[in-house]
């Protein structure tokens, strides 16, 4: 069999040494997904074809050693072009087969992404999951473009979602990134994204790579770096993001743990930074915005709401060891609540979050015991907001995770006081 | 010529006078060496906890869950005025064994030689105890954790019962270093041990055979085929 000239298989320090400088670069990060691949590979190709005829073009596939044949996939997958009536192949495109070394996870594989960028040059890049099902070409064009055309140096994704999907996000990550940074980033660990081959180069100059941004906390990490250091942000609208359940032996505790331990790590770092934001602003949005449909989902809130009462009760010593007592108070009646009347109110929520983030700031009691601790008071809070919106449109959702984002801005003084008195 | 009363009272008075006034230096010396410690102990005491706020002690046992268990013993004082205090009698201890030996009494001599070769062990016995604690609480905590966000009803007894059976491998270690009732503890630990394994193994066989079944067919099925799914994303 001849192998195909414009796929590479590299290895070492060097990874791309002896290809040529390229103008886009789009990676994608992969372990053991032989069964979706195959798609995302061909809506890059198509999608690099379709809007950037004549740039030179490279996919990167940073794979951790999967044994799946995931590389075999990438290598012979091919755009459909007579499909999506484009002509011809103009314009350099080449696939480099990359495995990564170092510590496993997505940050590790995202390094070798940026390596590659910095020594092919690349004017603009893009990262994008290898699970995903619902990409299409588009998705490159909205990554890339304000990279390429714009000036931009980072580009969000904004995807349309169910109302009760990414309930971290929706009530701890978006409105803490948002009142921190200042910036209205709606996805701030969204999974996939456009960046500058500057801003590239400048996250490898960071001595990250070694500590949890290499095993799971690359998302919010380049987010918050961008954002903390004055890069130019923008987001695009990709529409409905549907992939392959992650990690599903995950448990909820755990995945707290890593994002929301990731957000508060940044915040130690950016410090001097976000003491000096006030209020927020919107970042320019790009894409074709549309709604999905509702269609209904079957969430447990009698569950979550005993396990809030459980976690009230038998934590309820341990918070007192951080927690202030306007917020032990407030627990203390919540757990005590019909579901008639369980109402997690806004702004005790943005007390709670904010007296974690002290808590693991003051480093009085062990940070993942505090981290871990927030699980029963977080079903607590997503029961509530299930109960108050459950007849609501996901517009309607929207406007009232503003408000939510509104008390946080409003309680940024509290933050700001208490966290080096 | 001495009259009985001077061979049976005077005597054996003048005896002892004479053995007390002999003694007197001795004494005194030992009681100079023994407020010269105690001084020293005091000095010491206060240089330790300095030096223990100053690399902020007190903050790293709060993160390891110690202050919260002081606290829980109702000892009021902070980590670092614990450590000093515990150099105090230390330093005190010392002293006052020297205080003895400088008084050269033979009895004490020799019981002095007997505890001081048995010091080594004391001290080891404790060092385990504490350690014991200190990951009994630990260990407790995360289990608490870690039981109350799986939904565990009985949360607060699993970390209790973390806690206690460390506390009891630490005591049997201790006993052993000690050799106190060396084969006794360890073939009575793993009398109970063994015994209460056996009694939760037979409650959760026959009394709650059903909640065995709920709770490994939960465990062992897959994704999807849980009798309610929740469908709510949290990522």
């Amino acid at each position: 069999m001849t192998q195909d000239p414009s796929i590479a298989v590299a290895s070492g320090p060097t990874i791309a040494a002896g290809l040529e400088e390229v103008d886009i670069l789009v990676g994608i990060p992969s372990f053991n997904n032989a069964r979706t691949i195959g798609h995302v590979v061909r809506a890059v190709e198509a999608g690099l074809h379709k809007y950037f005829p004549g740039r030179r073009s490279i996919l990167v596939n940073s794979d951790g050693g999967s044994t799946d044949g995931t590389a075999d996939v990438v290598r012979e997958a091919s755009a459909d072009l007579d499909s999506i009536l484009l002509d011809s192949r103009v314009g350099g495109f080449r696939k480099l087969v990359a495995p990564y070394h170092g510590v496993p996870g997505k940050g590790s594989a995202f390094r070798t992404v940026f390596d590659i960028a910095r020594e092919l040059k690349a004017k603009a890049c893009a990262v994008v999951d290898s699970d995903l099902r619902s990409i299409t070409p588009e998705w490159i064009e909205l990554l890339v473009k304000p990279v390429l055309e714009e000036g931009y140096d980072y580009v969000s994704p904004l995807y349309a979602r169910h109302k009760y999907d990414g309930t971290i996000t929706n009530s701890i990550v978006y409105p803490l990134t948002r009142t921190l940074y200042g910036k209205r980033i709606r996805q701030p660990i969204g999974g996939d994204f456009g960046f500058s081959g500057r801003l590239a180069s400048f996250y490898l100059e960071k001595d990250v790579w070694q500590s949890d941004v290499a095993r799971f906390g690359i998302d919010i990490w380049m987010t918050t770096t961008a954002l903390a250091n004055g890069f130019r942000i923008c987001q695009s609208y990709l529409g409905a993001k549907i992939h392959d359940a992650k990690d599903p032996g995950a448990d909820l505790s755990a995945m707290l743990h890593q994002v929301v331990g990731s957000v508060f790590d940044l915040m130690e770092e950016y410090a001097p930074v976000w003491k000096g934001v006030a209020g927020s602003k919107p970042v320019e949005t790009y894409g074709f915005v549309y709604s999905v449909g509702l269609e209904p989902i079957h969430v447990n809130v009698d569950r979550m709401i005993e396990m809030f009462r459980l976690g009230v009760k038998d934590l309820g010593p341990f918070y007192e060891s951080f927690l202030p007592p306007d917020v032990l108070s407030f627990l203390a009646d919540l757990g005590r609540a019909d579901r008639k009347d369980f109402a997690y109110a806004d702004a005790a929520w943005v007390r709670t979050i904010m007296s974690f983030a002290l808590a693991c700031h003051a480093k009085t009691v062990s940070r993942e015991h505090i981290i871990k601790s927030l699980t029963p008071l977080y079903l607590g809070r997503v029961a509530s907001f299930v109960l108050e919106t459950w007849d609501c449109t996901a517009d309607e959702v929207e406007r009232r995770l503003e408000d939510l984002c509104l008390a946080f801005e409003r309680e940024k003084g509290y933050l700001v006081e208490r966290w080096n008195p | 010529m001495n009259s009985p009363i001077d061979k049976v009272i005077i005597e054996p008075l003048r005896e002892v006078a004479r053995k007390l006034v002999a003694f007197l230096p001795s004494l005194l010396t030992g009681l100079v060496v023994f407020a010269a410690g105690l001084l020293l102990a005091w000095l010491i005491k206060l240089l330790v906890i300095r030096i223990l706020k100053l690399f902020k002690l007190d903050a790293a046992f709060s993160r390891t869950g110690v202050t919260e268990a002081l606290q829980k013993m109702t000892v009021k004082d902070t980590p670092a005025k614990l450590i000093g205090r515990t150099f105090f009698w230390l330093v005190t201890f010392i002293f006052f064994i020297l205080a003895l030996k400088v008084m050269k009494v033979p009895v004490i001599d020799q019981l002095l030689e007997k505890l001081l070769l048995f010091l080594p062990n004391i001290f080891i016995a404790l060092l385990i105890l504490a350690i014991g604690w200190l990951l009994g609480n630990f260990l407790g905590r995360t289990a608490l954790i870690a039981s109350v966000n799986s939904g565990v009803k009985l949360a607060g007894q699993v970390s209790q019962g973390v806690k206690g059976l460390i506390m009891v491998f630490a005591f049997v270690m201790a006993f052993e270093q000690l050799g106190i009732g060396r084969q006794t503890m360890i073939a009575a630990f793993a009398i109970a041990f063994g015994g209460a394994v056996l009694a939760l193994a037979l409650a959760f066989g026959l009394g709650g055979k059903d909640l065995a079944r709920k709770y490994l067919e939960k465990r062992f099925k897959r994704n999807g085929e849980e009798a309610e799914p929740d469908d709510l994303k949290h990522i």
